[in-house]
């Protein structure tokens, strides 16, 4: 076992940089709060009915932002090295192609057609 | 010579411990990444059809479940906590707390599913099926083609909501029963001494999936229950 005095205090003794970042439970709890106060915000937009027909589009959004500190924090894209953030925003990339081409014929039909 | 290259968990193939890590962390994102345009697929049929059936696709969300939908939210959430901190136990080498955090992930995800149970089987009982057959049943709460025209809604696009209510949440629990399965292999394999703290990536692959699942849930909950919760009827 190498022991480096210049290791960060959140590293335990006896280990050396293979354990990366350990996280700090304040944070990850702060995380889950959120997490669960956004999905209070939802519900209560939702039954309001308050935006109407933009409804989906809030909740949407509303996901997007915890899906987001969900993989920023819980699944580490904050610590990740650029390959993994890379192919992290390469799925949501190429969904964007899917959405864009399959839509833009869906969504024209009714002008098209009448 | 660094312990990163000397250490047992060290597979032959890798250089050092940090390039099995980021192997394995990159493998799992890879593999996320199809899962991500699996369920985009399934996100986007939903999109399109709940964009040129709103009135349906609401009305027959509202027939769902919202409290047991939303506890089940809360077990998902949690158990993504959870999860998280079973890598931190892991990497400083707190075997009783990567015990405690797995099997209260396991528990969390295994109460979602009997949750989700007793949600379909309400769901049966209550007449919420996505075709004309009732499997023989005939004292069933509701009848989707009777209401659905006393609202004057299309029947057959009321179902079809019904259907991706049925297919989006099986798959998704099919999902949540593999993660079980991997976790409980991430506790046997804590009982046989496999994972000390230099192989904590092994826990972490196995969260990463945990919780794709988990951010699919909290689009699955607003898409699914919540479209039509403004509407006052149903439950």
């Amino acid at each position: 076992m190498s022991s480096d005095p210049n290791q960060t205090p959140a590293t335990p003794p006896g280990h050396n940089d293979v354990l990366g970042h350990v996280d700090s439970p304040p944070t990850l709890i702060m995380v889950w709060v959120a997490v669960l106060a956004l999905f209070g915000l939802t519900v209560a937009l939702s039954s309001s009915g308050m935006f109407g027909k933009y409804t989906l589009f809030v909740q949407l959004a509303i996901g997007t932002v915890q899906a987001g500190l969900v993989a920023y924090h819980f699944m580490h894209l904050r610590h990740g090295d650029r390959v993994v953030v890379l192919t992290a925003l390469a799925s949501i990339f190429w969904m964007g192609i899917l959405f864009v081409l399959f839509m833009s014929d869906y969504m024209s039909r009714s002008r098209v057609m009448g | 010579m660094s312990a990163s290259t000397h250490s047992p968990v060290l597979k032959h193939h890798f250089g050092d411990l940090n390039q099995q890590h980021a192997s394995e962390r990159l493998g799992m994102w890879m593999f996320l990444a199809t899962e991500v345009l699996f369920f985009g697929g399934l996100f986007g049929a939903y999109a399109c059809y709940r964009l040129w059936y709103a009135a349906e696709f609401e009305f027959a969300s509202s027939f769902m479940n919202v409290k047991f939908a939303s506890i089940n939210t809360v077990f998902l959430v949690t158990s993504s906590l959870t999860m998280t901190l079973a890598i931190r136990c892991a990497k400083i080498g707190d075997k009783a707390g990567l015990y405690r955090n797995l099997l209260l992930t396991f528990a969390l995800g295994s109460a979602f599913m009997v949750l989700k149970g007793f949600e379909y089987a309400e769901d049966f009982h209550e007449g919420i099926l996505p075709g004309a057959s009732s499997f023989g049943v005939t004292d069933l709460k509701h009848n989707i083609k009777t209401d659905a025209e006393h609202a004057g809604l299309d029947t057959g696009k009321v179902r079809l909501f019904l259907c991706f209510y049925y297919i989006m949440t099986g798959i998704h629990g099919v999902h949540i029963i593999i993660g079980l399965g991997c976790i409980l292999w991430l506790v046997q394999q804590t009982y046989a001494n496999q994972i000390p703290p230099e192989n904590y990536s092994t826990v972490e692959v196995v969260s990463l999936y945990w919780h794709l699942v988990d951010a699919i849930w909290l689009f699955l909950m607003p898409m699914l229950y919540l479209a039509g919760a403004h509407i006052p009827h149903a439950h």
